[in-house]
């Protein structure tokens, strides 16, 4: 008999410990932290202070099943892509397939001046077929990439209503010329598409496809962008944007910055969003497992005198948990002391948040360079990346800061291949897709 | 059917008829290929409109029922709803809500609208500012709200959906609803298609109450697009692509086996809707590829073709056959008029003597024999000419056979020679040779080599009575044949001639009254027989104009 309960004993504990690991709710949130670029501020006059917004995201334990992705590749076909190119972009594909799990939807585009459906969106049961029929895909004709990610976005709209992460992974080596074609336009298609929760994410392979195009696209979709010059590296970061997508931990974020009285807001950097008086306003769309994400404004802090101690912003963070459909809400805020002591306010500086601040300053600079060497002013853009490389020299080295020592580098090697060899299409999209990367604060790579 | 001029008169009779139906066919092959053609374009024409029609019958739609939801916000809670709108309606760019006396009152200026918001607010300026009324393309549902309900709002959208009526009617009803006190609202709602920066834009208002704001939406006209171009019908075939082009004539969608470089040189194109103004349809076709006439006309072609060519081949065949046995049934009449007449003249001449023997009259020796000997001569005649016949027979059939072995040719001639030296001399010719001592061995037929020589000896007894003499050679040609010529000094034979003679029953003079005995049967036997063993016979004209007939015989068996 006490042999009995012992084991009914044991049974019941195993059942238990099983059933809640099996039902236990992920409940990481996202954690909100509020920056200044001091946390000693300088007393006795107002000045223009740089707030950092971080929201970072908890990683995603193993336990926790994924929600379900439903994905569509969209892929270029026409002539140019013929060769080495489409062989590894085939190649990614299938590598994408075999990531898939078997709740996952699969489906396939491809468009050259047509678009035709390979795979339409199905579940990714029978791989081996999806696989054959990947491997049929040959490349001729022209470029209708807006037809191509219209289809594709139609794919993933047979199951926009389920609980899918949903994700057009887009792939191109040349220029659209069916179809609208400006980044305008096609940043408009993605405005539309975020809004069903269908993000872009454009991959560019060679030097002639249009970077201008492509990142405007993801940008407005909020997807991630690549450039990359050979197809060799595609099957990597198909895997790398997989891994990014099965791992959203929350999504439709909206912050709200607010600022108590006689702190005035000046500008947001590097992101889109409103000042509605004391308010910023800004949105995010989605934050993938154990990112970090971060929104910098610029504020005017009034004078104040030594010792007050002052909260400079507060944000809050409204956002949809995909794990239990709820909206959560977590604050964060930030409070500055002032000092009439010089040693005192620079020993307080929060270098990450001066890094990221500089860092954005440069991703404009790359963005303006750009577009003054495609007016023909490549005398200027040098100039511009120069000075910001010099800039961001002075502080690596005020702050002692290497990471932003060998950001200015680089960026001073940038500056001088363009001065040397003009802003070759190479350059134009090494300069585009970092600016992207940096501004959009894009995980993967 | 017996003369030529009938032949030909019959031929022409089947000939024209048949150039002319050719001809009209012909005609109306062409005229087909165009009517297929026409109806080819009228069908394509007719696609794109239909195209056309759907999509103006979708966008229509869309608008209709963005017009009816704006309508449908309950006036309190307007902006909170076109916000969410605009954050999840992917067919809604821009919200604005616009009152007359305070302007625009969403979007907000300044740092608290988006660059977007500030870019549609540039764009419809002219709205905004009120220099343009709103009211261009109209739309008006006048809708009666009785007072009791005017506190319950939520009862507003049924009754709206519910009672929609007329405008002419709802006019009454205004004046008599407010005398008695009650509220008429106004519902006015249109789109206006705007261009700014040579694009379209799209905005939709809502003018609820009558001195309300007016509030709306812009169009994200490339998500409408990037719906509809993926429900449009694909085009499968080569040499055929549809394409929607937008103002600029640039390229919307596409659709179709052909690649355009010029959107300008479009084939059909129609307007594309009211909606869209300046957009179209346009078809681009290749002639070549895309033509399913094309393709009728180059088999219908084949066809007329094979007709007439079985027509004229046929009357040709018809003729040269109706010809040829005409030819044959006469040479077969003069053949068998020749050999009698062939026959008939030893055998008077055997009967003759033999009578004048039986008569007793011929007493003596001498002229005895000379009488048996003309018998002889004759009979022998008479076996020859038997023997052509029946020779020719079996040289016809092929049935003819040869007994090969070696001969020699020298020796043979000589005989042959000698043999009827006496009746050549008696006809006045001298005999002329010109053979060498040499063997000339082939491995031959001696008979039948016999009797050629023998009919090339009869022929030049008959023919060249003029000619002084006949002559015979042997020569080695040093390869493989040895050619036995028979030479006389006679009128010779015409060039229009030369082929003919060796023709079965050919005579130069065919009449019955010619001059000359003769079956056309001697060459023709000649030649085939030679033919047969391996050689041929041919003949030359002599420097002297006479005939010389060449026998050319191989050394070895080259029979086939």
């Amino acid at each position: 008999m006490k042999h009995l309960i012992f084991v009914a004993g044991i049974i019941m504990v195993l059942v238990f410990t099983a059933s809640t690991s099996m039902s236990k709710p992920y409940n990481g949130k996202v954690i909100c932290r509020v920056e200044t670029e001091k946390s000693v501020l300088f007393a006795g006059e107002a000045q223009d202070v740089v707030i950092k917004v971080t929201l970072d995201a908890p990683p995603v334990p193993s336990y926790v099943q994924r929600p379900p992705v439903n994905l569509s590749i969209v892929l270029d076909k026409s002539g140019s892509m013929n060769g080495e190119k489409i062989k590894h972009a085939k190649a990614a594909a299938i590598e994408a397939v075999q990531r898939l799990g078997n709740a996952d939807i699969f489906s396939l585009v491809v468009y050259d001046s047509n678009v035709h459906t390979v795979i339409p969106a199905q579940l990714v049961r029978n791989r081996d077929r999806i696989v054959s029929k990947i491997q049929r895909i040959y490349a001729s004709g022209s470029t209708a990439l807006f037809g191509g990610v219209s289809q594709g976005a139609s794919e993933i709209r047979k199951h926009i209503g389920s609980e899918y992460i949903h994700r057009i992974i887009l792939l191109s080596d040349g220029l659209a010329n069916v179809g609208p074609q400006s980044p305008v336009a096609l940043g408009r298609l993605g405005a539309a598409l975020i809004k069903e929760n269908i993000s872009v994410t454009t991959i560019g392979v060679g030097y002639d496809y249009n970077e201008d195009l492509m990142t405007r696209l993801s940008q407005k979709s909020d997807g991630n962008s690549y450039f990359v010059e050979t197809g060799s590296e595609l099957p990597r970061i198909f895997a790398a944007e997989l891994g990014d997508v099965l791992n959203v931990v929350a999504k439709k974020i909206k912050v709200v910055i607010s600022m108590p009285d006689g702190v005035e807001p000046i500008s947001i950097i590097g992101r889109e969003g409103r000042i509605k008086g004391k308010k910023i306003e800004l949105s995010m769309n989605q934050l993938y497992g154990d990112q970090e994400k971060y929104a910098l404004v610029k504020v005017k802090v009034p004078k104040s005198s030594t010792g007050t101690i002052m909260e400079i912003a507060k944000a809050k963070v409204r956002y949809e948990n995909p794990f239990n459909k709820k909206t959560e809400v977590v604050y964060g805020k930030s409070i500055a002391k002032f000092s009439k002591d010089p040693k005192l306010v620079k020993k307080s500086t929060n270098v990450k948040v001066v890094r990221e601040y500089y860092r954005n300053l440069n991703a404009m600079e790359q963005e303006k360079a750009i577009s003054l060497s495609d007016k023909g002013k490549n005398k200027e853009a040098v100039q511009a990346l120069k000075a910001s490389a010099v800039k961001m020299k002075s502080i690596a080295k005020e702050y002692n800061d290497e990471v932003l020592l060998e950001e200015a580098e680089d960026m001073e090697k940038q500056a001088e291949v363009i001065e040397t060899d003009g802003m070759n299409k190479k350059m134009r999209k090494v300069l585009r897709t970092e600016s992207y990367q940096m501004k959009n604060q894009q995980k993967a790579e | 059917m017996k003369s030529r001029p009938f032949i030909i008169l019959f031929w022409v009779l089947l000939l024209v008829p048949a150039v002319i139906i050719s001809v009209v066919a012909f005609k109306l092959l062409l005229h087909e290929q165009e009517r297929i053609n026409r109806s080819t374009i009228i069908s394509l024409t007719e696609r794109a409109e239909t195209l056309a029609r759907n999509i103006h019958i979708t966008v229509k739609e869309v608008e209709e029922s963005l017009s009816r939801a704006l309508i449908d916000i309950e006036p309190d809670k307007l902006k909170s709803t076109l916000l969410f709108w605009e954050e999840t309606n992917p067919l809604i760019r821009n919200v604005f809500i616009w009152e007359k006396k305070s302007l625009l009152k969403y979007p907000a200026k300044g740092m608290a609208s988006t660059l977007e918001e500030r870019q549609f607010v540039s764009r419809f300026d002219s709205f905004f500012t009120g220099e343009r009324a709103f009211a261009v393309n109209i739309q008006t549902e006048e809708i009666e709200q009785p007072s009791q309900y005017q506190s319950s709002k939520g009862s507003l959208y049924d009754l709206a959906r519910g009672k929609t009526a007329m405008s002419t009617e709802i006019q009454g009803i205004q004046e008599q609803d407010l005398n008695s006190g009650k509220i008429v609202f106004t519902q006015q709602s249109g789109w206006i298609p705007w261009f700014a920066q040579d694009q379209l834009f799209i905005l939709g208002w809502v003018k609820k109450i009558r001195n309300g704001p007016v509030y709306g939406i812009e169009l994200e006209l490339v998500s409408l697009l990037s719906r509809l171009v993926v429900d449009l019908p694909q085009i499968e075939g080569q040499g055929l692509s549809f394409a929607i082009l937008d103002s600029r004539k640039q390229i919307v969608h596409l659709s179709g086996g052909i690649e355009i470089e010029d959107t300008h040189a479009c084939d059909i194109s129609t307007p594309l809707s009211v909606l869209l103004p300046h957009w179209q349809v346009c078809i681009f076709f290749d002639r070549e590829n895309y033509a399913p006439g094309k393709g009728f006309l180059y088999v219908s072609m084949l066809l007329l073709f094979i007709f007439m060519a079985a027509i004229i081949s046929g009357g040709l065949l018809i003729t040269s056959q109706t010809r040829k046995h005409m030819k044959d049934a006469m040479q077969k009449t003069s053949f068998v008029s020749s050999v009698s007449h062939e026959l008939k003249t030893p055998l008077t001449s055997i009967r003759m003597y033999s009578e004048l023997m039986l008569d007793g009259r011929s007493v003596s020796k001498e002229k005895t024999k000379h009488y048996l000997e003309v018998m002889v001569a004759q009979s022998q005649r008479l076996t020859r000419l038997i023997n052509n016949i029946l020779d020719f027979g079996k040289l016809e059939q092929g049935k003819k056979t040869y007994n090969k072995g070696e001969v020699n040719l020298r020796n043979l001639l000589i005989r042959i020679i000698d043999a009827h030296s006496i009746r050549i001399k008696k006809a006045g010719f001298k005999i002329n040779t010109n053979i060498s001592k040499e063997a000339y061995k082939v491995i031959s037929d001696s008979d039948a080599i016999e009797q050629v020589i023998l009919n090339l000896i009869d022929n030049a007894l008959k023919y060249a009575k003029s000619g002084k003499f006949i002559a015979f050679a042997l020569e080695d040609d040093f390869k493989n044949y040895i050619l036995l010529k028979i030479s006389d000094h006679g009128p010779g034979i015409l060039r229009k001639h030369q082929k003919a003679i060796f023709e079965k029953f050919y005579r130069i003079d065919n009449s019955l009254t010619s001059t000359f005995p003769g079956s056309g049967l001697g060459l023709s036997i000649a030649r085939q027989i030679l033919r047969d063993l391996g050689g041929d016979l041919y003949f030359e004209p002599t420097s002297e104009g006479g005939s010389c007939f060449i026998a050319r015989i191989p050394k070895q068996d080259a029979s086939k």
